[in-house]
């Protein structure tokens, strides 16, 4: 990686829009939006609502499906010099599974992301981010299945982070990426209806900021293994605050939507916060906080 | 689409609580086409971080364009207090226009209340295409009642609706054109306007085998077809309204809940489990 910073998937497509704002190529690697097995339609509308300080969505993992996506969004990535991670979800261990069989031998994939706040069918409903025990079953599915490097990407749905983190790891995760978004509601006084057609949705944004970064630091405490910082990321100080929390990168979602060129802007600022500090290495800060 | 930080070289509060702003582009105005519209860093520091999308009104050939809008929450009041020479982040010009070509024998522009904002740009090009076309005009009351001048000016004949009646006639615009379209008998109809005017134009159009183009609009975050926020519901499934539209055809979108059922939710291609970070 040439530097610490990716976008959020979900936050940038499969790169085609944002790349006529940004070059490609500077970014630290490019993680797309989630993939599943089939095509998915995504949730009724409305899916999204702006909140202070941050936004509510319910998209509903809206994507043309990994066949379509191999087809017609890889070949356009792969002229790109940059790593390419993607993210998958499923409804079964059975579905990550065969999505890790697809994506084996394909060209110009870097690295697996597995959004896990998605809900286990056969257990009811429960989402495989939500119980330690699905978590690393999981993973070690798509373990078993994938040579590449593995991302398992939490979620702040639940109560301890830091154990799901450790039982990624045991299911064979080689990093882990934290935040997913908050599950948040918002209801409309007039019509006494809710903002979003799917009810509740997903808080993103810089509201989200500290408890990500406290989820970073818990989990830094915790797992050996390089941590994503995502959560609310703005600004190259509010990057800086996840590296000191223990993240080795970060990446970044909703803050793309405001300012396309964010990315870049951090990717810089992040090298000058350095240099004023006579620092050579980026080492030299991760999980530097003084507690 | 382009990201430019631009000079605002003209505002004006046209009647209270509605502002135009002249801001200088010559990228986007040079590339944009009428139907398309901006996405505007409004807050300098405020407490909330999505841009706002507004209609391209006006263009001042290869040097800026304008826009037109009414102060509806804090995006917009925040916008309103702009001043000249500030400067503003926009992206644009976004989505797809209106379709139009100088071979349309005749056009009906049918406009509700600030929805006539991206019509005036289309009726400045569809006379350049030399198109006939009708400006239909509604408003609340006649005070109301914006670019009166400036539409009656270019169009064939200026069609008027006023709730109060004070102007032109008295109802909506939308039973205005119910009640004119028979002799009128444009070729198609061009529409923009709250959804409910929008959806009974769409009806009437349908009725009388009229063509019909209308602008939506939704709550939109990213403007540029990444984010998938902005759907509505068509008959070819979901569509984004920033990168599929704003511009319609009347007779692809679904309008009512109810039909929306069978055809979308629940349907082979959407997995109805619930996810915890909806993404
Ligand atoms: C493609 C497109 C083009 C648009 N062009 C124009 C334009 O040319 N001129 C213009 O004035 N507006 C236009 N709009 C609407 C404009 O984007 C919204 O009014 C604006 O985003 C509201 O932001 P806010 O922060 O002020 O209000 P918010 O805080 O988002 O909302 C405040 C209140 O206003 C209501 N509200 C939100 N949007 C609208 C709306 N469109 N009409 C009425 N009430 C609303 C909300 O329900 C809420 O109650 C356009 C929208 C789209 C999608
Ligand atoms: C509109 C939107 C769509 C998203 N889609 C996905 C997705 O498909 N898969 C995923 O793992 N996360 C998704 N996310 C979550 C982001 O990747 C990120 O974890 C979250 O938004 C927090 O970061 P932020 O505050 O910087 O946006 C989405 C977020 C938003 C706002």
């Amino acid at each position: 990686m040439k530097n610490p910073v990716m976008p959020a998937s979900g936050t940038f497509g499969a790169g085609r829009e944002y790349s006529e704002f940004i070059d490609l190529n500077c970014l630290g690697a490019l993680v797309v939006k989630t993939v599943t097995l089939r095509p998915r339609d995504g949730n009724a509308p409305p899916r999204l609502y702006e909140v202070s300080s941050g936004m509510l969505n319910s998209i509903g993992l809206q994507n043309e499906g990994i066949d379509h996506f191999i087809e017609h969004d890889l070949p356009y990535l792969r002229q790109f010099d940059v790593p390419i991670i993607i993210n998958i979800a499923g409804n079964t261990l059975e579905e990550y599974a065969q999505l890790c069989r697809e994506i084996k031998g394909v060209e110009g994939i870097s690295g697996i992301e597995l959004n896990i706040s998605c809900p286990n069918i056969k257990a009811g409903g429960i989402a495989f981010g939500a119980s330690s025990r699905l978590a690393e079953q999981v993973t070690a599915a798509a373990r078993y299945n994938t040579d590449l490097p593995l991302i398992v990407k939490l979620t702040p749905n639940v109560y301890n982070v830091s154990k799901i983190a450790q039982a990624v790891v045991y299911g064979g995760a080689n990093a882990v990426s934290l935040i997913n978004t908050l599950v948040g509601m918002s209801i409309d006084t007039n019509t006494f209806k809710p903002h979003l057609g799917n009810i509740t949705g997903g808080l993103s944004g810089p509201a989200i900021k500290p408890v990500a970064v406290r989820m970073v630091w818990e989990v830094a405490q915790t797992v050996k293994v390089p941590i994503i910082g995502i959560g609310g990321i703005n600004s190259t100080l509010d990057a800086i605050e996840f590296l000191l929390a223990g993240a080795t990168a970060v990446a970044i979602g909703t803050a793309n939507f405001v300012n396309p060129r964010v990315m870049i802007e951090i990717i810089d600022g992040i090298e000058s916060f350095l240099r004023q500090r006579n620092m050579s290495d980026i080492r030299q800060i991760i999980g530097k906080v003084k507690v | 689409m382009f990201q430019v930080n631009a000079d605002v070289i003209a505002k004006e509060e046209v009647i209270p609580g509605v502002f135009s702003l002249t801001i200088v582009s010559p990228v986007i105005s040079e590339n944009a086409k009428p139907g398309q519209f901006v996405h505007i860093a409004c807050n300098q520091g405020g407490n909330f971080i999505l841009r706002r999308p507004f209609s391209i009104h006006r263009i001042v050939p290869g040097k800026a364009f304008e826009i037109l809008f009414r102060v509806v929450g804090r995006g917009t009041e925040a916008l309103s207090r702009v001043k000249v020479y500030d400067i503003l982040d926009v992206i644009g010009p976004l989505g797809n226009g209106f379709k139009y070509s100088e071979r349309i024998t005749s056009a009906l522009l049918v406009a509700g209340g600030l929805g006539l904002a991206p019509l005036l740009y289309l009726a400045e090009e569809l006379t350049n295409e030399q198109v006939k076309f009708y400006p239909m005009l509604g408003a609340q009351t006649k005070t109301k009642l914006l670019r009166y001048i400036d539409f009656k000016r270019i169009g064939k004949k200026t069609y008027v609706a006023t709730d109060d009646g004070s102007s032109g006639h008295n109802g909506t615009v939308a039973d205005l054109l119910n009640r004119t379209i028979h002799y009128i008998r444009p070729e198609i109809i061009y529409a923009c306007g709250p959804e409910p005017m929008l959806r009974k134009v769409a009806q009437t159009a349908d009725e009388f085998g009229v063509k019909c183009q209308v602008s939506l609009e939704t709550k939109m975050a990213c403007g540029v077809g990444v984010c998938l926020g902005c759907a509505c519901v068509t008959r070819q499934g979901y569509k984004m309204v920033c990168k599929d539209g704003p511009v319609f055809d009347a007779r692809d979108i679904i309008w009512d809940k109810e039909e929306i059922e069978p055809t979308l939710l629940g349907g082979y291609r959407c997995e109805t489990a619930k996810v915890s970070d909806p993404g």
